[in-house]
């Protein structure tokens, strides 16, 4: 009775196994298949909830199994790069991480394995201003305060090399901002830092201040990158010419949120039906429902005009980059 | 305190069949993804936040936390019988469960564990009840300055733990410090001892090395000696529902160890920023310090079993009071309940705490407290068949526990190369083991150090050297000066190493 039982069984594993994934051009491809969606980060997070709601959006508009989420975190998004550019590029693997890597490859920091041109951009789902918030606990009020201040304000900010250590220094460079930053803080502890009246602001994504200051514990400053009514835009306030190009360059990062990537030499065609079913699940107005409950902002865009933002914030001219490492490393 | 509301919550919770039903559907659950080891109840919340997605805010809030309530109760069974543990925060529950389990003792082992997880759960959620008109000014005092000291207590109780000699243990103590040094630096972004590794960047995981230092030497040791786990015991076999329930009498006996780890765990989750792991090992280390035959501890005294599982079940009440009122997340596994929250219409943040907004609050924790309650009653009838397993064969039990110890450690951070990790550190582990070098030291080191080291850099960048001149850390000091004074003194009494530190488990 088992064996009758086993026969079919191993006779289904034979036939799966003996089925080439690399077949090309086959517009059934993924008739049945699994794709695996790299994320850059733990379970929980905005990579990953991003990550597990336009999965399963995507999984609407193509023929596939599953879409499965598959966390390699580590090193700053770096594990998660690099295991995704190293990936079979068979249409099987797509994978999000943190656009700051710009900044490691743009300053050649240790641990990058490859050119991020090189891959297969798929599309990005949200980019948003960034913003400084001020704790209530702070003297300073508004950014004129902040310009005017004679003494160093303290700003919290992640460890050193981080993505938003790296946005804080060029801003603060961009404006000529006397502040200290004391770096270390992971998550919400710089938010806790704010109450216990240590450090007075922040530099970081809007979105994640927005409890802080519904709560009533802050409130912003200014933002780089897109308006935000009733706070002063980064724009109207830098002076100098390499203030003007620093602040693009934080804001064109700002703009590359919530990427999505394939490996380099992904089959053209399986590639454009990846873009396809990434497009129609990002306009899809039940995702966009969902994404308002979850709290996730939503701004995407597609394939080359994705590859084109990443080429734009990559092709810095030699005396740009030196300037994005004065401002960073200050050498 | 508005009674009527905390009564008016409590009838909503069992006065509805449905609500009863998700509780009794989200327990084993949570349960299970603590037993696994690797699997954790982050991804456990992860993973069902989707079927939640459709439930009313206080039918889905419930569901979440009853599930993420009870996963150190689950996590500390794979501790007690195999040295794996489930959770990190469960690592602490192996010192005295494995021993224990190797006593004969496994049923008594988990139900000590089950009834201190429901107890600390329980006095977790009264801890938050009481605590929630004073939240503000008590989470606020702890800053950096008192984080390091702190850790810095922490640190001095490798003396308790240092068995036979005071020197060893801090040998080993010191040892796991240096470990703890080899990430990035996280003040100039250098690469310490990591060789080019990326997945040392984010320093030596703890889980690795937790499994490494204790699960593969016993495994070692098994496999030389044979028998089964139980085997070496000489006592007569002790297994069923008798030695499980004289181990939930323990956590009762010891109330008043069991009540003070509650609410130190309570506490410490109360703080964001310190973690479980911390939690449970400076409990566990309470509990061998405060006790008046510490001699036991390392070879199976129940109080080591109680004080860890208390702690890790109650910091997740602790760990509520942030998450709800400031909207910051007491641990990783809060934020993700917090976006869960966001997500069925629950705004944390000080709004939170009016009067009609607390409803929902003490929904949650009444589904706290209760969920806590269940998983005890639901594991007492699975607990005497768990016990078993320890007599069983260890050739037949090595490979099983192994795969776990594998597999924890691969899904712990999902770098292969963590299972090398673990190897290397086994190597330590069985060397330590075979000569009697205490191991506790070493995991306290590994933990501790990190959060010693971020907070010093901090204090010293807000305050410079004066942070010690805080009122909180003045008092830290005291406590710090008070533990190495009652350590002196019981050297003195006993003049020579008192014989309570020498170790004798072979």
């Amino acid at each position: 009775m088992r064996k009758v039982l086993l026969l079919p069984l191993v006779a289904v594993l034979l036939a799966s196994c003996a089925q080439d994934p690399g077949d090309e051009g086959d517009g059934n491809f993924y008739d049945g298949r699994t794709i695996a969606y790299i994320v850059a980060t733990d379970p929980g997070g905005g990579y990953d909830a991003y990550a597990r709601l336009i999965g399963k959006f995507m999984q609407k508009y193509m023929p596939v199994d599953n879409i499965i989420i598959k966390n390699t975190p580590g090193a700053g998004h770096l594990v998660g790069a690099n295991t995704l550019h190293r990936s079979r590029p068979n249409g099987l693997t797509i994978g999000t991480f943190n656009m700051g890597l710009i900044y490691g490859q743009l300053l050649e920091r240790a641990g990058m394995a490859f050119d991020l041109r090189e891959l297969e951009w798929i599309g990005k789902a949200a980019g948003e201003p960034r913003s400084i918030v001020v704790s209530e606990n702070c003297a300073i009020k508004t950014i004129e305060d902040l310009l005017a201040t004679e003494n160093p304000v303290k700003f919290g900010s992640a460890g050193l090399g981080s993505a938003s250590w790296s946005d804080m220094m060029l801003l603060a460079d961009a404006l000529d901002l006397k502040v200290e930053i004391v770096p270390g803080f992971e998550g919400n502890e710089g938010e806790m830092s704010m109450m216990r009246g240590e450090i007075c602001a922040i530099f970081g994504s809007t979105s994640s201040f927005k409890n802080f200051v519904d709560s009533g514990y802050g409130h912003l400053i200014l933002s780089v990158g897109d308006r935000i009514d009733g706070v002063p835009n980064a724009v109207d306030i830098v002076t100098t010419e390499r203030g003007k190009r620093l602040v693009a360059i934080v804001d064109a990062l700002a703009q590359l949120g919530r990427v999505t990537a394939a490996p380099p030499g992904t089959p053209p065609a399986r590639l454009e039906q990846l873009r396809a079913a990434y497009r129609q699940a990002l306009e899809d107005p039940e995702l966009h429902a969902e994404a308002e409950r979850l709290g996730l902002p939503i701004k995407p865009a597609f394939g080359d005009d994705v590859s084109a933002l990443v080429n734009a914030a990559l092709n810095q001219t030699p005396e740009s980059v030196a300037m994005i490492k004065t401002a960073i490393d200050g050498t | 305190m508005d009674l009527g509301g905390i009564y008016a919550a409590l009838l909503t919770v069992v006065g509805s069949p449905y609500h009863l039903f998700l509780l009794a559907v989200a327990v084993p659950i949570g349960m299970f993804f603590g037993a696994i080891p690797g699997l954790g109840g982050k991804l456990g919340i992860v993973l069902v936040i989707p079927f939640v997605f459709g439930m009313d805010a206080v039918a889905g809030a419930l569901f979440l936390i009853a599930m993420h309530s009870v996963v150190h109760t689950g996590g500390s069974v794979p501790s007690i019988l195999f040295g794996v543990p489930g959770t990190g925060p469960d690592a602490a529950t192996i010192v005295d469960g494995l021993p224990m389990t190797q006593n004969g003792e496994a049923g008594r082992a988990l139900g000590a564990a089950f009834g201190a997880s429901g107890l600390g759960g329980v006095i977790g959620g009264i801890f938050l009840l009481a605590l929630l008109p004073l939240l503000q000014p008590i989470v606020l005092a702890f800053s950096p300055a008192e984080f390091f000291l702190l850790a810095l207590f922490g640190i001095t109780l490798i003396a308790m733990l240092s068995g036979d000699s005071l020197a060893k243990g801090m040998l080993v103590g010191f040892f796991g410090l240096m470990m703890a040094f080899i990430k990035l630096d996280p003040q100039t972004g250098i690469e310490r001892y990591t060789f080019g590794q990326l997945f040392l960047w984010d320093g030596v995981d703890i889980i690795a090395a937790v499994l490494g230092i204790f699960a593969l030497p016993e495994m070692i040791a098994l496999g030389a000696a044979g028998g089964s786990m139980a085997g070496e015991s000489k006592v007569a076999a002790s297994y069923g529902l008798k030695g499980v329930l004289r181990g939930i009498g323990d956590v009762f006996r010891h109330w008043t160890l069991s009540i003070r780890t509650s609410v130190i765990g309570a506490f410490i989750g109360m703080i964001p920023g310190l973690g479980g792991d911390a939690a449970s090992w400076i409990c566990y280390g309470h509990a061998a310090q405060s006790s008046k035959t510490p001699e036991r501890f390392g070879k199976g005294a129940v109080e080591g079993v109680i004080a860890p599982e208390t702690a890790n079940n109650s910091k997740e009440g602790g760990s509520l009071l942030p998450t709800l009122f400031f909207a910051v997340p007491g641990s990783s596994g809060m934020a993700i309940l917090l976006g869960a929250f966001v997500m069925l219409g629950i705004q944390p943040g000080p709004a939170l705490a009016l009067p009609q907004n607390m409803d929902i609050v003490f929904v949650l924790i009444w589904g706290l407290m209760l969920a806590n309650v269940l998983a005890v009653i639901m594991f007492i009838a699975v607990a005497p068949g768990l016990g078993y397993l320890s007599y069983v064969r260890g050739n037949l039990l090595i490979p099983f526990v192994l795969v776990l110890a594998f597999l924890g450690a691969f899904l712990a951070i999902r770098a292969w190369e963590n299972m090398v990790l673990m190897l290397a550190m086994g190597v330590l582990g069985y060397f330590l083991k075979k000569y009697h070098w205490p191991r506790p030291p070493f995991v306290i080191g590994l933990i501790l150090g990190p959060i010693a080291e971020d907070s010093f850099h901090k204090a010293m960048a807000l305050w410079g050297p004066a942070f010690l001149l805080r009122p909180g850390a003045l008092v830290m000091i005291g406590l710090i000066l008070l533990t190495i004074g009652i350590y002196v003194y019981r050297l003195l009494r006993h003049k020579e190493a008192p014989e309570w530190m020498r170790e004798d488990d072979d």
